[in-house]
């Protein structure tokens, strides 16, 4: 705040100047109450609502307190009883019990709600099985988690190797950041639907020719319906996208860094490694959490390329609630998980702004 | 001996950075030659297999069948329209809430930063619902609510840079003005703002790539009229002229085409839109 002395001329300048400041910020806030406000507050009360669109008319819901974030969280942990023959002995099949299916086992329960089977698991001798009422949902979070953490480590790692090769001065050094743009300006979702070219299932693709060509692979790789490389394959793509967005945060941080700071370094003898971790590294760190803060709230509400590539097979956390909210025309069901997404970015932008101490102050 | 070992390690080095700057190229130019590679080939030779790495007869066809595709086209149409608008109306809006916060002295200004600041981080598909809900009440065509609707990311970003702009600029310029009688605003629109055109410049840019990009929204507001989609909707719901299964061919050459004209764009202002990203991020 340069403009904090009270150097108040006349009064009545001083007001004009108030009356002007506030007309003039006057369309700004108006946007904000129409786009933010007020669809935030009516998300808010949706959530708690059934409301749901029909066809043509909207059936204006009736209030059922936290019942949608209840159908969209529950959880339950169940051990999953072994399978017994006709004389009501348990299976034993190669000296290991057979357990039931814990899928079926789940839906016989008694319960309120249907739970469905998220994960299985062997501990201590037993079969456990973790049911959700969403599965579709809490498998949404998870994956929605694994890919914020894995895309934003691995960008982090790749824009940080990009910009410290690119700080010196060489030949091409403008080609190479007008290369970096590239990525950055191809739209989301036309970058989904190259790479989805990229890995098709067959030979057709890229990938699968080149590993082929290689010698990597035998047979192609399935990258879209293998369950275990869906995400992987999401990590990929906006890896691509959005490390020269990090890269270029990391270069301009690196400008800053006074250049004597290295000389006097290699003066006293450090090393490339011990000037890396004693300097680099430090005075990048603001950089470094800011990028890491806009990439992870960025990751979070990852829309585009699960939706384009996936469709209704495999949700992110933002494309579930796209799809209870145009497919399942279920309004209150929607709003429920944009409120839990809402929740969880904002609870990583807390944990961030702690742990990074981070502050961005508007002067 | 020294010297020698000492010249060896500076050329392995060289050798090193230099395979480290193509490895780097080719990882960010790649999918992007792959996709003008695809869109130049024909259907046969795009589901061979093995893939080829170079287009063997090269032929325009696919781009022919785009520049036939009205759905394509009208996309086009569409996403020049609600971009520009975008662009034009959070720059009125932003500079006017960035002189604001900049230069002049107001009761509520740090609120009223920190109010903008937290926009930045606010999820678009928190409001998505709440915003689809306020559309279909309004009875609002597509078009005209996917421009408001993209002022939720456009706004407060615009703000922000412009604030820090004008705030850069000297007070004298405001005071010497105000001593010559013109009232706040008449200097803001006479003497700062042309001042400012470097910054609207980039702030613009940004504003009209990210509405350009744009598609949770694009797909909701559009799902009842088809006509009002906009470029990114029409590529992921691209269905083709020629071929019957996913068109690739064609998908590609849309790829291109939507993003060769963004890619000049980006390489002729590349220095603003550097300094516009990164403004914020970096303290100098």
């Amino acid at each position: 705040m340069a403009v904090k002395t009270k150097a108040r001329g006349p009064s009545a300048l001083a007001r004009g100047e108030e009356r002007t400041a506030l007309w003039l910020l006057l369309p700004a806030f108006l946007i904000i109450a129409i786009v933010a406000a007020y669809p935030l507050g009516r998300v808010l009360y949706s959530s708690m609502t059934n409301e749901r669109f029909a066809a043509g008319t909207d059936i204006r819901g009736e209030f059922v307190g936290l019942q949608n974030y209840r159908q969209l969280l529950s959880l339950t942990l169940r051990a999953v009883p072994q399978r017994l023959d006709a004389e009501g002995r348990p299976v034993v099949e190669d000296g290991a019990p057979v357990y039931e299916n814990p899928r079926l086992f789940l839906r016989r329960l008694d319960t309120q709600l249907r739970y469905d089977a998220v994960r299985t698991f062997d501990l201590f001798g037993n079969r456990y099985v973790l049911g959700a009422s969403s599965s579709d949902f809490i498998n949404a979070i998870w994956d929605t988690l694994v890919f914020t953490v894995s895309s934003v480590a691995l960008e982090t790692i790749l824009g940080l190797i990009i910009a410290l090769t690119l700080a010196r001065k060489f030949v091409g050094r403008g080609i190479m950041r007008a290369a970096m743009l590239v990525p950055w300006a191809i739209i989301t979702v036309v970058s989904a639907r190259i790479w989805e070219w990229m890995l098709q299932s067959t030979r057709a693709g890229f990938f699968n020719t080149f590993l082929t060509d290689l010698g990597l692979i035998e047979r192609p790789i399935a990258f879209f319906q293998t369950a275990s490389l869906q995400v992987p394959a999401m990590v990929m793509i906006d890896v691509w996208k959005t490390t020269p967005f990090m890269a270029l945060l990391l270069l301009a941080g690196l400008a800053v860094i006074p250049a004597e700071l290295y000389e006097a370094a290699e003066v006293d003898g450090a090393g490339p490694i011990r000037r890396f971790f004693q300097i680099t590294l430090p005075l990048l760190a603001p950089t470094l959490a800011v990028a890491l803060i806009f990439r992870t709230l960025d990751a979070l509400r990852v829309f585009d390329l699960f939706q384009v590539v996936y469709g209704e097979s495999r949700y992110s956390m933002a494309s579930y609630a796209y799809y209870q909210l145009i497919a399942a025309r279920n309004v209150g069901m929607s709003a429920a998980a944009s409120v839990v997404i809402f929740i969880v970015i904002f609870v990583f932008a807390i944990l961030y702004i702690r742990a990074l101490g981070v502050e961005r102050d508007g002067d | 001996m020294g010297t020698k070992r000492r010249s060896v390690t500076y050329v392995l080095g060289q050798i090193g950075f230099w395979l480290l700057i193509v490895l780097i190229f080719i990882y960010l130019i790649f999918p992007f030659y792959w996709a003008i590679s695809s869109a130049l080939k024909t259907q046969a030779e795009l589901i061979q297999t093995p893939a080829t790495y170079l287009p063997q007869n090269p032929t325009l066809v696919n781009f022919r069948a785009v520049f036939q595709n009205d759905a394509f086209l009208r996309g086009l149409g569409n996403s020049v329209l609600v971009a520009g608008a975008v662009t034009l109306m959070s720059l009125l809006v932003g500079s006017f809430a960035g002189f604001a916060l900049g230069k002049l002295r107001f009761r509520g200004r740090a609120p009223s930063l920190y109010v903008i600041l937290a926009m930045t981080m606010f999820p678009q598909i928190a409001v998505l619902a709440g915003l689809y809900a306020v559309i279909r009440v309004l009875g609002m065509p597509a078009l005209p609510s996917l421009v408001l609707s993209y002022m939720i990311f456009t706004t407060p970003f615009t703000v922000w840079v412009l604030t820090a702009f004008f705030k850069g600029l000297p007070v004298s310029l405001l005071q010497s003005a105000q001593v010559d009688g013109a009232t706040t605003f008449q200097t803001f629109r006479k003497i700062l703002l042309p001042l400012t055109a470097p910054a609207l410049v980039t702030t613009g840019l940004l504003a009209f790539i990210q509405a350009w990009n744009e598609y949770l929204f694009a797909l909701t507001f559009t799902s009842i009229s088809p006509e009002a989609r906009t470029v990114p909707v029409a590529m992921a719901l691209f269905s083709g002229q020629i071929a019957r299964q996913e068109p690739f061919g064609e998908i590609m050459a849309g790829a291109v085409v939507v993003t060769v004209p963004l890619i000049v764009l980006v390489l002729v202002f590349q220095n603003r839109i550097v300094a516009g990203l990164t403004a914020g991020a970096v303290k100098g």
